[in-house]
């Protein structure tokens, strides 16, 4: 009993479309939402062609190559998409494709998970595709493997088309404020020390954030609610959510004041959004999406700010900084129902920057105006000073305190 | 200084709410004013978190959450902010709602009505309507101390019958400022260099008119060291000066809060008195833990009744907050006659009986607490001491050891009649072996009345009566 993958239309017509205009084997990752019942494939893309590629008839992918796309495919998902697997079109039919394919969908999903800031959920489904298409046959194979498993054999599955998979799909969403403040050890306080420090802080946010509280449409429902019933269930619906959370943080130390060589905050608002599936998704599901997103987008907003530091380091003379991190900004997905893809826009680049990672990570043709720029605005350094009589403080708008030793 | 409520505190409903609020800043130690100014505002920043819209009740065991600061807003949307809260109670789940008032036994008595708790739990909504600005990081460099504490907020009201949930969110959100101000400032006056206790919160049920009031002392700071602040509540409230009611130890129990000793509590309360006529009831005061033969795993059966009774007694000197010390083994309190020199070193780990004199030396050396010697020659004078022991229950209020011939008691209370001599008297008995069943241990007597016959007529007792040392 083999899982099974319905697949949008038009990602056959994309496939088709790779079968016919590359000579050479195209990998790509295949996209979309699985559950328990079923799997849906909303979407393809091909892994994007390397700038010093060496020779142009390589027989085995990349695999390195690949995986860092997945990682950087993963980050432009909202809440309920991503990377499913992994699908290669070249005309060789033989056992090494096979293990090329496991060896890459492994390889991703170690990459993937390993960035992953939360638990997973015993109801996770744990299984990821892979799919061979001979252009010239155009023989489809199509296997699962479990990747918590890495002797499993592979599954076959069943792999297809149909029309409207992506129509009706939920979205749940939510304005999410942030509000980190973690102490910076105690010695020279590089970007390094800054780097874990954060991550420490983000894993015990983290942790905040999924056991919160989740109320859909104002209502805490029963795990088990089916978000879309009655009349409603062949329209696309959207609820608007809300996220109660106890401050509780597990501490190590008994010590209440500690040593420290500075702190980082992070604070301001995310927008949040998860994409449910249109068989009966239950309210369970919705919440465990929802917030993984909050954690992700946060998460890979902070990655983005330090590894921007890190590739351009130069140790910053002022002893405090502000940075502002990316906006996340959405585009629509074309042949996909109301679905869209998301990415991530430094204050300093313009549109035509997103489009063109849009292009070449998910190989989508957007225009500028079909970027959705209003789920949230640039971040701003909003400090200001109020005059209090203390020297060297600064009053943030939403009550917290820095110190600049200058202003 | 604190929250006074002014009710009968045995009926009605308590909301109690309680959840973490983490406090966090940076600090310059060096510079002692500074680091005030800093806990200070950043205490400020917490108060008008509690004070904004997105400070979330949750009721617990129900779907009901309200907003105290938007209206007192709620779902479901069956609640209103004119919703009594007494109406909370048909929203809650609960498997035993009833543990407080079962049917009653023999000898037990009806409790009037009971005292509801309603719990909520204090979270804080992190979402709002968009859109608005994407994250800043900001990055501080400099060599200071980083203060990170967890705030455990425990607030309790007594709301009346017509109190609606927009009159409860009031209550409720003063109560957390207010004691986010008292936090403040017993941190502020506890801070020493770079050490900080954490602050905590203890309730109390004082006497009228005081009732349910809350109190906020640093963590880790003994309460010898705290007399001073003691002092001052003591007058505030109007409560005597010589004995305690602000110690740790004498923090109130709500009622659906077991302890987690296994003892049970004041077993008398439940029993109905014996009317005599002119007759008065004179009772132990304060509370008391039930101990026996066969508890801890220690068997004394036949032997340890006179040990059993002293345990009590010492129960009762820690719970009013006399002392801090844990209630002694058997072994430690032979230890400690042996320490005195009452005893040879052989005499630990031995099944040697003592007696009231033994008693009163190891609450003297052990716990500090003188007590009076009383001593019958016959057991038939017991019937005519009823003055004394009246006196005693007024005046001391702790429990009195009954030592003679072969067996030991302890005497909880007396109904004496001044006018026709009528007598009666409330034991606890030690030689109880079974397991800490109320039920059975009133049926059957183990803490009953008894009349002047319970004791052998021509026995002679000495009784050791504790007297309750002077102190707040």
């Amino acid at each position: 009993m083999g899982r099974g993958y319905l697949v949008e239309d038009a990602v056959e017509k994309y496939l088709s479309e790779l079968c016919t205009q590359h000579a050479v084997p195209v990998t790509g990752l295949l996209i979309g939402q699985s559950s328990t019942q079923r799997d849906f494939v909303i979407m393809a893309t091909r892994t994007p062609q390397r700038e010093e590629s060496p020779s142009k008839q390589e027989t085995s992918p990349d695999k390195e190559w690949v995986t860092e796309h997945a990682r950087q495919v993963s980050r432009m998902l909202p809440g309920g998409l991503s990377v499913l697997g992994v699908f290669i079109i070249t005309e060789n039919d033989g056992k090494d494709t096979q293990t090329a394919l496991r060896q890459l969908v492994f390889a991703v999903e170690n990459l993937i998970s390993s960035e992953r800031l939360w638990s997973p959920a015993d109801d996770d489904v744990t299984d990821c595709v892979t799919l061979h298409i001979n252009p010239k046959t155009r023989k489809t194979v199509c296997r699962t493997f479990d990747v918590k498993d890495p002797k499993c054999m592979a599954k076959p599955a069943d792999w297809k088309y149909q029309s409207g998979v992506c129509s009706s799909w939920s979205m749940l969403s939510c304005c999410l404020n942030v509000d980190m403040l973690v102490p910076l050890p105690d010695n020279r306080a590089v970007t390094e020390d800054m780097e874990t420090c954060l991550k420490d802080g983000l894993k015990i946010w983290a942790d905040k954030i999924c056991s919160g509280v989740c109320l859909i449409d104002g209502k805490k429902l029963p795990e088990d609610t089916e978000l879309t019933t009655g009349q409603k269930r062949n329209m696309r619906q959207i609820f608007t959510t809300q996220l109660l959370i106890t401050q509780n943080e597990q501490r190590s130390t008994k010590d209440v004041i500690q040593s420290c060589g500075g702190s980082v905050s992070v604070r301001g608002t995310v927008h949040a959004r998860a994409y449910l599936h249109n068989n009966k998704p239950r309210a369970k599901l919705a919440e465990k999406l929802l917030k993984r997103d909050v954690v992700s987008t946060v998460a890979t907003r902070v990655q983005m700010l330090l590894e921007e530091l890190l590739t351009s380091e130069v140790e910053s003379k002022s002893k405090d900084e502000q940075l502002c991190l990316p906006r996340r900004v959405f585009c629509l997905l074309k042949g996909a129902g109301s679905l869209c893809v998301c990415d991530y826009q430094f204050n300093d680049e313009g549109p035509g920057e997103v489009t063109d990672r849009l292009k070449e990570m998910l190989d989508i043709d957007a225009a500028e105006e079909d970027l959705d720029t209003r789920q949230e605005l640039n971040a701003e350094m909003v400090a200001h000073v109020v005059e209090t009589g203390w020297k060297n403080c600064v009053f943030i708008s939403n009550g917290c305190i820095i110190f600049l030793s200058q202003l | 200084m604190v929250v006074d409520n002014s009710q009968n505190p045995h009926t009605g409903t308590i909301l109690r709410v309680r959840g973490p609020l983490e406090l966090k800043c940076q600090l310059d130690t060096r510079d002692a004013s500074q680091m005030k100014k800093v806990i200070s505002a950043t205490f400020e920043n917490l108060r008008s978190q509690v004070k904004s819209e997105s400070c979330v009740f949750m009721v617990c065991g129900s779907p009901v959450i309200f907003w105290p600061n938007k209206g007192a807003k709620a779902t479901p949307e069956e609640i209103t902010q004119n919703t009594p809260c007494e109406e909370l109670l048909q929203w809650i789940q609960t498997d035993e709602q009833e543990s407080y008032g079962k049917k009653s036994g023999k000898k037990r008595s009806k409790k009037d009505s009971k005292l509801n708790v309603i719990h909520l739990n204090l979270m804080m909504e992190m979402t709002n309507p968009g859109p608005l600005p994407a994250p800043v990081l900001t990055r501080r460099i400099q060599k200071s101390h980083f203060l990170s504490m967890s705030l455990s907020m425990d607030c309790a009201v007594h709301i009346s019958s017509n109190d609606t949930i927009r009159d409860a969110s009031k209550l409720l959100v003063d109560a957390l400022n207010h004691q986010l101000c008292e936090m403040e400032k017993v941190s502020l006056q506890h801070l020493k260099g770079n050490t900080l206790p954490l602050p905590e919160v203890f309730h109390f049920l004082l006497p009228e008119p005081n009732g349910l009031t809350t109190v906020v002392y640093p963590a880790g700071v003994a309460d010898s060291e705290l007399e001073m602040q003691r002092k001052d509540l003591h007058e505030q409230h109007h409560l005597p000066d010589d004995r305690p009611y602000l110690r740790r130890a004498n923090a109130y129990h709500f009622p659906d809060e077991p302890y987690r000793d296994g003892y049970l509590r004041n077993p008398h309360q439940v029993l109905i008195h014996p009317t005599l006529e002119d007759g008065k009831v004179y009772l132990v005061q304060g509370i008391y833990s039930y101990h026996h033969y066969m508890q801890d795993r220690m068997d004394d059966n036949g032997w340890g009744c006179a040990y059993r009774s002293l345990q009590t007694i010492c129960s009762w000197f820690l719970q009013q907050g006399y002392v801090e010390r844990s209630v002694p083994t058997h072994k430690e309190i032979q230890q400690a006659l042996v320490d005195v020199g009452d005893k040879q070193p052989s005499f630990v780990g031995s099944r040697q009986w003592i007696g009231s004199i033994e008693v009163q030396a190891v609450l003297n050396h052990l716990l500090g607490a003188t007590s009076k010697i009383m001593f019958v020659s016959r057991g038939s004078d017991l019937a005519s001491k009823g003055r004394e022991l009246a006196n005693h229950f007024l005046t001391q209020g702790s429990p009195i050891m009954i030592g003679g011939g072969v067996l030991a008691h302890t005497i909880l209370g007396v109904t004496w009649s001044e006018t026709s001599g009528q007598i009666r008297f409330l034991i606890l008995d030690p030689h109880y072996t079974g397991a800490e069943d109320l039920q059975v241990i009133t049926d059957k007597g183990w803490c009953g009345w008894k009349g002047p016959e319970f004791w052998d007529q021509t026995a002679y007792y000495n009784l050791c009566l504790p007297q309750k040392p002077k102190m707040i």
